[in-house]
């Protein structure tokens, strides 16, 4: 017993860093950039060039906190022409960029010169200024018109090679990249205040030419692997590094894309909701269905049998968004029956935070009746239908037949022998309730408003907000495995017949 | 007596325990009932004619290519004007002879006449060919009413059945593929009957990691480029990819055949079925709910990704019920004379042992194409991974939520998706009761 106990819980482990891996493998994955989404969030205002300029040090310092400046995982499987420092480059677009120029290219050591040259050089033309151009290339020019235009023009010039530059280190299609190269060319030819930007365009365009002349394919046919250590993304989402990140085995799960809050405080506030609200459809379910599946199993195949199994036949087929909505259009429509109201759990006019629990709750209820119905009518279903089939099972067995036999009444039989045993399989339901707080009931409380949980993580995908949804994913999992172990254990002390081989 | 017991076939015999079940078979026919319609579904509800004259040119629009354009002439052969099938409003033309399609709407084709919530019995508004604004014509009068934008909901409901069914399938047959196999090869060889040589065994794994990184990881670009181009193409690129992955596979099995070390050559047993077991439990104890939701919000949204997702998370039961079977079957004589004339397990599996395991994965199936369905229409309802503009049972219910005026919209799809659900279960319950007596209940 105590060795099939140990043995669980240990296969619980390798179970929980599958989900870790998951999890993690999909927030990785999530598009966008982070980085973008948070500073966007904290409201940074201005035009585009400033924004870059006076948030450029925030974002080094929200990648830094959000680790991405380290490698993804412990290990990384590669092929030889890819660096193990690729992951320092920081801007997302000119990662994947230079990731598919080493995959055409094979060379590393050329892909990164080429990159370095080109930064060089977009450094280089932002720092012409068009007003100084103009009064060292036309110092006698007196006319107000004329000076506009000229301006203009070379404003124009700059934006357009400042664009070109720009869009440089995201291209990676070679006929791409001739095209944006023969355009600053032709801008650097005809235009004469260019001539000192000449030696720098001349080497990115060298080593544009090394690309096709140096590349080394081959060393993309050869995998590698490389091993970067405890100082990566996954470890520092796992178990933080000890300072401002906790990590998620301590409760830390990150800050979210839309109000830059902790998660963690987030979900503490909307659970209580969720978590009421499941337990009271659960209880009701079970007061409910216990008795209608005993009582069918009683009196199988009877007309009242055959009723009740058609009836929850077609509840436990119909789908709990469209019971809900139908409940909301009968009832909480001023068309047809306005009884209850239509979303929330109070009226936020009169509600009053200091009255007591009895006077919050008789003020909530006519606001939760249509929701625990829909909730409870799918599972109520569902549970009546296996516990008749498990009474049903039991019924067969040989010791209900020797209770028989030896005289006992049929009531007896079934609510001291048969009960007790055909309860078991209702065990592992009960383990559902914790992950069913988490995540069961999102149709159910955007249906009716309700802010908990589930609605939280429908806002949270609809606004993409990745950090939100992959702790959900991970959470849920967790509760799930935690209330299946438990379930397991305490079958386990209850039926001593199961063999744990 | 004899000749009964020769002709007895299990398959009969299922087959008339089936159709002693009334409600069982009804659903059956109501299935196939909506089989027809998915299939004859640009028939059913159009908005272009299924036969029309016009100018004395005659055509049949509904059955073209939607985007087809024809130059119109006269009788006189004057040129009149050129007509784009999909863009042109065909009520509006003077034809001389015409048949509707019995619901002369497409769904996504928007009446601006019976915009904001037509309700089926209530007024609809019309414009004649000549131009003047009436009360509608019983032909052109929405039955079921309209949305916000006028698109016509029976038409939407016709069209919504493809795409339920299509759920449904593809979906479950994805499932069924990867399930069935598992199972099946969990089953089978348990952990202690699958032989492999040390040097075999070391060399597959090798053989799945380098058939990943050639096949997956190195063609990547290749792959996300074939999805920029089109769904097709990319699956296209899948397949050339996992094509390679197993010839990777079966090239390194072929060079660990030249080894002849001893110490190398000695044979270990595979773990396969705590391989299957372990992810069986894993995807297990992922809501299913919350994984699906998670992966389709990762990825572009798309009809066809979430028939993906939800085959590839659904297979759990089925490989369950599979490896169950197998591991009944596996000591049968059969079975074990199949083995022992020689045959390949391979051969053994699938020719000999599937065929007779398929019943209650059938049933399995049965019950996963309609909770397939339900998941795909709550998705649609709460406007997650399924795109706007194709118009399932699940958005349009949505719709109805969004307006509670609109009861017509919260109805009539809420029903479809109830009724096809039920259908199926019914079938599935049906079809468990006449393959196996045993779980009758």
């Amino acid at each position: 017993m105590l060795k099939y106990v140990i043995k669980r819980i240990l296969t619980f482990i390798p179970m929980i860093i599958a989900i870790s891996l998951i999890a993690f493998i999909i927030s990785i994955n999530a598009p966008g950039d982070p980085v973008e989404r948070l500073t966007k969030s904290a409201g940074s205002e201005g035009t585009a060039d400033e924004q870059s300029g006076a948030s450029k040090k925030e974002k080094q310092e929200i990648r830094k906190k959000l680790g991405l400046d380290l490698p993804i995982f412990y290990i990384n499987i590669s092929n030889l022409s890819v660096s193990d420092t690729l992951y320092k480059i920081q801007d997302r677009s000119h990662k994947d960029n230079i990731k598919k120029l080493v995959h055409k290219c094979g060379n590393w050591n050329v892909v990164s010169e080429y990159y370095k040259s080109i930064l060089t050089f977009e450094r280089k033309s932002k720092k012409l200024i068009a007003e100084e151009i103009l009064i060292q290339m036309y110092p006698e020019i007196d006319s107000n018109q004329n000076r506009k235009k000229l301006l203009n023009d070379i404003n124009e010039t700059i934006n357009q090679i400042g664009f070109e530059v720009g869009s440089l280190c995201e291209t990676s299609e070679s006929n791409l990249i001739d095209l944006k190269l023969n355009k600053i060319q032709s801008f650097i030819d005809s235009n004469s205040y260019l001539t000192h930007l000449k030696t720098d365009f001349e080497k990115t365009k060298k080593l544009r030419g090394d690309l096709i002349s140096e590349a080394t394919k081959w060393k993309t046919y050869i995998p590698t692997i490389l091993w970067y250590g405890t100082k990566n993304q996954y470890h520092l989402w796992l178990f933080g590094n000890g300072k401002d990140r906790k990590g998620v085995i301590r409760g830390d799960f990150g800050i979210s894309y839309i109000d830059s809050q902790p998660i963690s405080s987030k979900i503490w506030d909307k659970i209580g909701i969720s978590f009421g609200l499941s337990i009271i459809s659960i209880l009701l379910a079970y007061l409910v269905s216990i008795p209608i599946g005993i009582y069918s199993a009683y009196k199988k195949d009877s007309k009242t049998d055959r009723i009740t199994s058609l009836v929850l036949f077609i509840l436990y087929s119909m789908p709990s968004f469209f019971v809900g909505t139908v409940l909301l259009l009968q009832f909480a429509n001023p068309d047809n029956l306005s009884w209850f109201p239509v979303s929330g759990i109070q009226d936020p006019t009169i509600f009053d935070p200091e009255w007591g629990f009895f006077k919050k709750l008789s003020h909530r209820i006519p606001y939760l009746i249509l929701p625990i119905i829909t909730y409870t009518y799918g599972s109520f279903a569902f549970l009546s239908r296996i516990m008749r089939i498990g009474m049903i099972d039991i019924v067969s067995q040989d010791y209900i037949r020797t209770a028989r036999a030896k005289g006992l009444g049929e009531k007896k039989v079934i609510l001291k022998h048969a009960l007790r045993n055909s309860l078991l399989p209702i065990i592992t339901v009960f383990a559902a309730i914790f992950p069913m707080a988490i995540g069961g009931s999102i149709i159910i409380e955007m249906i009716f408003s309700i802010p908990g949980m589930g609605l939280e993580i429908f806002t949270s995908i609809l606004n993409k907000d990745y950090p939100m949804i992959v702790t959900v994913f991970t959470l849920s999992g967790f509760l799930t495995m935690l209330g299946y172990l438990i379930a397991d254990i305490l079958y386990a002390v209850v039926d001593p017949r199961i063999s744990y081989k | 007596m004899d000749k009964t017991n020769e002709n007895f076939s299990f398959k009969k015999y299922a087959w008339n325990q089936f159709k002693k079940n009334k409600i069982a078979l009804i659903s059956l026919y109501l299935l196939l009932f909506l089989v027809i319609i998915a299939l004859f579904a640009p028939y059913l509800a159009n908005d272009r004619p299924l036969y029309c004259e016009y100018e004395g040119n005659t055509m049949y629009p509904a059955f073209a290519d939607e985007t087809r354009k024809d130059s119109i002439f006269d009788k006189n052969g004057e040129f009149v004007q050129v007509l784009q099938y999909d863009i042109t409003d065909w009520r509006q033309l003077n034809l001389s002879k015409v048949i509707w399609a019995p619901i002369p709407y497409s769904p996504n084709s928007m009446d601006r006449y019976n915009r904001d919530y037509a309700a089926p019995g209530g007024k609809q508004r019309y414009k004649s060919p000549s131009g003047e604004i009436l009360d509608i014509p019983n032909r052109f009068r929405h039955k079921l009413g309209t949305d916000g934008i006028g698109r016509d909901l029976a038409s939407g409901l016709i069209h919504g059945t493809k795409i339920s069914l299509m759920v449904g399938l593809v979906s479950m047959g994805i499932a069924a593929l990867i399930g069935i196999i598992l199972g099946a090869l969990a089953g089978f060889f348990g952990d202690n009957k699958l032989k492999m040589t040390r040097i075999k065994y070391y060399l597959t794994i090798i053989g799945v990691v380098l058939g990943i990184f050639y096949g997956f990881g190195f063609r990547k670009y290749e792959i996300s480029n074939g999805f920029n181009d089109g769904f097709n193409s990319g699956m296209w690129e899948i397949l050339i990819s996992f094509v390679l992955f197993l010839i990777i596979i079966i090239l390194l099995r072929l060079i660990s055949r030249i080894f002849g070390i001893s110490s190398f050559n000695k044979e270990i047993f595979v773990p396969i079925d705590t391989f299957v077991s372990r992810g069986i439990e894993l995807l297990n104890s992922i809501p299913r709910l919350i994984l699906i939701i998670t992966i389709s919000a990762v990825v572009e949204p798309s009809i066809w990704i979430v028939m993906v997702i939800i085959g590839v998370t659904g297979w759990t039961r089925i490989a369950r019920f599979t490896r169950a079977e197998f591991l009944r079957i596996r000591s049968l004589e059969y079975v074990q004379a199949a083995q022992s004339l020689g045959f390949s397990s391979i051969r053994t599996i699938f020719k000999h042992a599937l065929p007779n395991a398929l019943a209650p994965v059938f049933v399995s199936i049965a019950f996963g194409i309609a909770s397939a369905i339900l998941i795909e229409s709550g998705l649609s309802f709460l406007g997650i991974g399924v795109p706007d503009d194709i118009v399932t049972w699940g958005n349009l219910l949505n719709l109805g939520r969004q307006n509670l005026e609109a009861w017509w919209l919260i109805l009539y799809p809420g029903l479809a998706i109830f009724f096809t659900i039920t259908i199926y279960n019914m079938i599935a319950e049906a079809s468990r009761d006449a393959l196996d007596p045993k779980l009758k209940s």
